[in-house]
């Protein structure tokens, strides 16, 4: 309940830092409302899996290694720094509406099957954001070192979760407005413009965490 | 034959001198009314720089009403207001700070003048907290925030998206930059980036409203280069310097010279992204009469904002994006493009049409101008007589 | 209905003139009408907002603004303090102050500056440091903004 509460009472923040990604999003792909709710639902799930990712970090590593100065800048920097290049690659050099996640990763993936890689920018666009360490999302984290167990750890992230998440209920009907191409057109774009801003924030986390490490 | 005479009297909507002067009398009338705000100048140098742009404003209106040509006057107004602005508002900049510099301590102190580019981004805030996320004053001081929103409400409405060609004070350098050579270099460019701006529009005002500051005014803003720069203190500053620069030659300098367009304007300005939608409150516009349009493209390929293409010809209007500078009138050779009073009949009395939007437009566009030009002027004067502009 | 919609046409067109003469002319009034009607004000995240306690120290004064954590909607988890000192020629060559933000005893933290070299340090009632986010040398005298999380003792 303690983490529930937590994410009702922060949720408004959670969707002011995740608003200018998740937009561009719904406005990029096609399709209506029933769309547009998936885009919403994916992206929330790859924000739950961000936060039980942290729930399962929290608990193994514990307080000490992610409060240590350095390793969360260079963690989260370096997320940053991939959600962002993906977002650029989307936004200014794909001409399909579809993500560009194959042409950056394939080398990487190309072994692990026929993986649709073009379809999981809302997932990976929501792990990023899910793993943002804005101030809620901190308060989460600290109060969930201090529980015992795994599951008491992840438990709290998932109502935190939940509580977030109510915020978000209005965005789908945002990703009406795509079945205008401008529209659709203008989201890719504004997602390769967060891109460039999510690179810049990624760098300099990541070179403040090399050098307090 | 009938049709080809029709053609050319619509070409040439010439003035005899005796009319073009009786049109222009009531505009010499409001531009005095206007410039001297009913005070006399107190000394020769105000009496001098009040008389020049009197003369200078009046004399293109004039030319205008004369000869039929919009695009071919006003552009040179525009261009001497834009540098007539960078003189006057840094000379005053640095009169009230004492430096172009903008520090942490002015930001403090709300002494940023207000521009009409931070609109957009402080709209939000401003329903949800009654707060203004803008390191300015409310009231009272030079380009306050509150009279910075009346001139943009009262521009909307009289004008819409006309502000971006007919009263913006950044305008006119990239218009000025765009005429530069006489064949553009780059002729085509891709039409998803005449998204751009409504994009960096989106952006601006989402990022803002999370951030709670004018992140365009901090990144993006490539007229911070001839205004105010932002002290380079720290790497971040450092940054924000080279943003400005590179966007200010490539949007403002070199874009424009090689494409002969306002690619600022066109490809990257959040506030006339933002206009194209308040110009649905605005009665003007711009039609294009497909009877007579032979399909040329020569107004494709010379609108600066690229608000012509094969689609708006087909509808018979231009883009939203259209800041109805005039350019396309005075080149369509063959009378086929107008301004036009919305409700009226299209194609109808163009001429009239095109006056009833110029006195609105060029009475706003000399208001603006008009002090920004008297002030470059005294400061010039009192360069050569001083040594010194402040 | 073509006629009518013409003659409304033509008459917002020549209205157009008439709120070009308004905007220029009645700025100054419609300036004055906007602000006491919307009640707008700068944010307090760029003014450091409402200052709550004034301290006089003879020569000089310091006054401590409302703690700032104001949001788009609510408040926000981080904030900050700002503690100003006036006038500049009062002023000793380092200052010091114990700050209470919102009145919170348990919040109470003392800010020190050396106005010489414009540093500031901010330390709780057991010495740890807390970040000074800003120092501003004014011309009316100095100012220091000190960053605070919401509900979170020093």
């Amino acid at each position: 309940m303690e983490g529930f509460l937590l994410g009702v009472s922060n949720g408004v923040i959670c969707v002011a830092y995740c608003t200018p990604v998740l937009v561009p999003c719904l406005l990029a792909g096609g399709g209506g409302l029933s769309r547009s709710t998936a885009v919403t639902l994916r992206f929330l799930g790859g924000r739950l899996l961000g936060y039980l990712l942290f729930g399962v970090v929290a608990w193994a590593i514990g307080r000490p290694l992610l409060q240590a100065a350095g390793y969360r800048e260079l963690i989260t920097g370096s997320v940053y720094m991939v959600l962002s290049v993906m977002l650029v690659l989307f936004g200014f050099f794909n001409d399909s509406h579809s993500c560009s996640a194959p042409a950056v990763t394939s080398l990487v993936l190309k072994p692990l099957g026929r993986i649709r890689l073009s379809a999981l920018v809302p997932e990976a666009a929501g792990l990023a954001t899910g793993l943002n360490l804005c101030p809620p999302f901190l308060l989460a984290l600290a109060a969930s070192v201090e529980k015992g167990s795994l599951s008491s750890s992840l438990f709290f992230f998932l109502m935190f979760f939940i509580g977030t998440a109510l915020f978000f209920i209005p965005a789908p009907f945002l990703g009406l407005l795509k079945t205008v191409p401008a529209f659709r057109t203008v989201g890719k774009l504004a997602a390769g413009l967060i891109g460039l801003y999510y690179f810049y924030s990624g760098l300099i986390m990541f070179v403040g965490g090399i050098k307090s490490v | 034959m009938k049709r080809d005479a029709k053609d050319a009297s619509t070409v040439s909507s010439r003035q005899s001198p005796l009319r073009a002067l009786l049109i222009a009398l009531p505009m010499m009338f409001l531009t005095l009314l206007m410039l001297t705000a009913g005070k006399r100048p107190p000394d020769p140098p105000h009496v001098a720089a009040l008389a020049i742009t009197f003369v200078f404003f009046n004399l293109f209106f004039f030319l205008m009403v004369r000869t039929g040509k919009t695009d071919r006057y006003r552009a040179p107004l525009f261009i001497t207001y834009a540098v007539a602005f960078v003189i006057s508002f840094i000379s005053r900049i640095i009169e009230i700070r004492g430096s172009m510099a903008l520090t942490e301590t002015n930001i403090l102190q709300a002494q940023a003048p207000f521009c009409h580019i931070a609109i957009p981004m402080v709209l939000i805030p401003a329903a949800l907290t009654k707060t203004i996320i803008y390191p300015g004053t409310i009231i009272g001081s030079f380009a306050s925030i509150s009279s910075m929103l009346i001139l943009w409400i009262g521009a909307s409405l009289s004008l819409g998206r006309g502000f971006c060609g007919w009263a913006c004070f950044f305008g006119g350098l990239e218009d000025g930059f765009s005429r530069i050579l006489k064949r553009p270099v780059i002729k085509r460019i891709g039409a998803t980036w005449t998204y751009l701006p409504y994009a960096v529009l989106l952006l601006i005002v989402l990022t803002s409203a999370a951030a709670f500051s004018p992140t365009y005014c901090e990144w993006l803003c490539p007229f911070k280069t001839v205004t105010e720069y932002v002290q380079v203190t720290s790497l971040k500053t450092l940054i924000q310097a080279i943003i400005f620069l590179s966007l200010f030659l490539g949007l403002v300098v070199v874009l424009p010279i090689l494409t002969k367009r306002r690619t600022q304007c066109g490809l990257f300005c959040p506030f006339g992204a933002f206009q194209s939608f308040t110009n649905k409150a605005n009665v003007f516009d711009i039609r294009i009469d497909r009877d007579k349009c032979v399909k040329c493209g020569r107004c494709v390929r010379t609108c600066p904002t690229f608000s012509m293409n094969d689609a708006s010809i087909a509808e018979g209007v231009s883009r939203i994006t259209c800041m109805k500078c005039g350019k396309c009138v005075d080149t369509c050779p063959k009378g086929a493009i107008s301004y036009h009073v919305k409700g009226t009949p299209h194609p109808g009395r163009s001429d009239r049409y095109r006056l009833l939007f110029l006195y609105p437009a060029f009475l706003f566009l000399a208001t603006m101008a008009g002090g920004s030009i008297r002030d470059a002027i005294l400061r010039i004067i009192k360069l050569v007589t001083t040594g010194s502009m402040v | 209905m073509k006629r009518l919609r013409a003659m409304l046409g033509y008459a917002w067109a020549f209205l157009a003139v008439v709120i070009v003469l308004a905007t220029f002319m009645g700025n100054r009034y419609f300036s004055h009408k906007f602000v006491s009607a919307t009640k707008i004000t700068v944010s307090p995240r760029v003014t450091g907002g409402d200052v709550a306690k004034v301290s006089e120290h003879g020569n000089y004064k310091t006054m401590i603004h409302r703690p700032v954590f104001d949001g788009l909607i609510g408040e926000r988890s981080t904030g900050f303090i700002q503690i100003d000192w006036e006038p500049v020629d009062g002023l000793p060559p380092v200052l010091e102050e114990r700050v209470e933000p919102g009145g919170k005893r348990e919040m109470a933290f003392t800010v020190r500056l050396d106005t010489r070299s414009g540093a500031a340090t901010a330390k709780d009632h057991v010495g740890s440091g807390l970040p000074v986010d800003q120092v501003y040398k004014l011309r009316t005298g100095w100012a220091v903004r000190v960053l605070l999380q919401k509900g979170k003792a020093p």
